[in-house]
């Protein structure tokens, strides 16, 4: 397979869940949306192994092993300060009730002005995931820049 | 660290392109090895050297 087909397909790809996505809020379905992110996933993937034309050495693993070191120093921290946060309102640590104990499922959204709504940690994980990929971008080329990726001469 | 790549290739008149094909890397690593915005690996290096035929510190001077 042609690198430039290997981008057709990824485009075709997100488009094909794009159309997904919105069937599966509309039917309210949300496993066919989960089910269809992993098979794209996949798909992509396997594509990517018959490329041909498209050379990987030393050079770019290297720039594919700092960038994606950096994101995961610079998202863990993010993630945990997400993570902490939320637990901390869900479970009302800083009240200290008497006779604490971890809230029963059904309990857990019980008083949804106190605590962040199922949505709002849903979209809240969504910017997070986006934030990491273009942290991961942003490495990407800085990391690109600094081993000469785009370094032209006179040949 | 320093490295005559563009003059042994000037030498056996090779273009970048062929002497990437050679060692197996794209030809953009050949021209960051060149321009020194990257230090190869000691496996490249080496490919490189046995490819010119020449001890691999012909090729590459390490400057601290």
């Amino acid at each position: 397979m042609k690198k430039n087909s290997f981008y057709l397909l990824i485009g075709c790809v997100a488009l094909v869940l794009l159309v997904i996505f919105w069937y599966s809020i509309e039917n309210s379905i949300h496993f066919l949306t989960e089910g269809a992110f992993i098979i794209g996933v996949v798909i992509i993937y396997l594509a990517r192994r018959q490329v041909t034309d498209l050379v990987e050495d030393e050079r770019s693993a290297k720039i594919t092993e700092k960038a994606a070191l950096r994101t995961l120093q610079v998202f863990w921290v993010l993630f945990a300060v997400f993570a902490i946060g939320t637990v901390t309102a869900l479970f009302r640590i800083p009240r200290f009730p008497s006779g604490f104990r971890p809230p029963r499922p059904e309990e857990l959204f019980a008083n949804a002005g106190d605590i962040p709504s199922p949505r709002l940690i849903g979209y809240l994980s969504l910017g997070l995931l986006c934030m990491m990929i273009f942290l991961y971008v942003g490495f990407r080329l800085y990391y690109a820049r600094k081993y000469g990726e785009w370094v032209v001469d006179e040949e | 660290m320093k490295n005559k790549i563009k003059v042994f290739r000037a030498i056996r008149g090779l273009r970048q392109e062929d002497l990437a094909r050679e060692v197996s890397v794209s030809r953009q690593t050949i021209v960051a090895i060149e321009t020194g915005k990257y230090d190869p690996s000691l496996d490249l290096a080496f490919k490189i050297a046995r490819f010119f035929n020449v001890p691999v510190e012909e090729v590459f001077v390490y400057e601290a």
